[in-house]
């Protein structure tokens, strides 16, 4: 999903940085108040383990691959916040030392994987924990949770190259069909595995879970209390 | 407290060596689906920038596995350092 220079208008590119610097300003403001010594680590280890993870492709449907995007355990164990800023690291460092993504379109895609794709899985996860408030839920709400993350991340990315009429002139349907529907099939893969290091931290490491998420603080006025 | 963050530490360094290892040698082929449409519809990449790795292989090792991982898991050390600092200038105080 990570789209290259030369894919988006530039007006496009631009749209996206005005988008994504104010949620980076707020996410650093965020962790700033919230971050704690114990999730300085766990932050660290799983930006790392999911950088060397998006290096495993896995074959899908019509002869093209996936690799796991990591945002969704990201956002359920440090919070959305801290997600967006481990995937940005990720991308930085994709774009910039190995060309993966490009560097005009690296808002784009940090607004696509950091933003989207990190707190779509959050608000699921909570929206299932507060409805179902068991383990079943945290399972449930994990795995959609991925799952949705990953195919409104791919819309996103749809839409931005539907809309760059100069460097992509196909419509905007097309694009959001074709992303979206390869990547329903590697959202079901990304619901797995986070469902599946869900339950593992569960049983290995409940503490992890039980750490304060720095969260926006408009969650709680709307009835979403920090996990 | 700080033996368990080492130890967390360790297994991060540890899942992260196997999954590039994965990653360079069973799993290396990758045909995104974005490069697929773009193909299919005739839309090309134009860098903007000149990577010191690009693909992820290094120039003049094109293929080479030992070098592949070596970048690999170097790079995968980097970012947990590197993230370990922002972390650490981001923590809130207390």
């Amino acid at each position: 999903m990570h789209i290259p220079d030369g894919f988006l208008d530039l007006s496009i590119c631009a749209m996206m940085y005005l988008l994504v610097i104010p949620l980076w300003i707020f996410a650093l403001r965020g962790m700033k108040r919230v971050l704690s010594d114990k999730q300085v680590p766990f932050m660290a280890t799983l930006t790392a383990m999911f950088f060397a993870a998006q290096m495993m492709n896995y074959p899908i449907i019509g002869g093209t691959t996936a690799h796991l995007l990591g945002g969704p355990i990201l956002a359920i164990t440090l919070g959305p916040y801290a997600g967006l800023i481990s995937m940005t690291i990720i991308l930085l460092i994709q774009a910039f030392f190995f060309g993966d993504g490009g560097v005009i379109t690296f808002g784009a895609n940090a607004w696509n994987m950091g933003v989207v794709g990190v707190f779509v899985p959050y608000l699921m996860f909570l929206l299932f924990m507060k409805v179902m408030k068991n383990r079943n839920g945290m399972m449930v709400g994990a795995f959609l949770g991925a799952l949705l993350g990953d195919v409104f991340a791919a819309i996103f990315a749809g839409l931005e190259l539907g809309l760059s009429v100069f460097t992509f002139p196909y419509s905007v349907q097309i694009a959001i069909t074709a992303m979206g529907v390869h990547h329903f099939f590697i959202g079901l893969g990304e619901g797995i595995v986070t469902a599946m290091i869900i339950l593992f931290l569960l049983r290995q490491r409940a503490d992890l879970l039980k750490l304060p998420r720095v969260a926006p603080l408009w969650l709680s006025s709307i009835g979403f209390e920090e996990l | 407290m700080m033996a368990r963050n080492k130890r967390l530490l360790i297994f991060g360094v540890i899942v992260s060596a196997i999954f590039v290892m994965i990653g360079c040698v069973w799993l290396s082929s990758s045909a995104e689906t974005l490069d697929m449409i773009a193909e299919h519809y005739g839309v090309s990449e134009r860098p903007f920038w000149i990577p010191l790795v690009p693909g992820y292989e290094l120039p003049g090792f094109e293929g080479n596995i030992i070098a592949n991982m070596t970048i690999g898991i170097t790079f995968t050390l980097l970012i947990l350092g590197f993230t370990l600092l922002v972390g650490k200038a981001l923590k809130a105080e207390r």
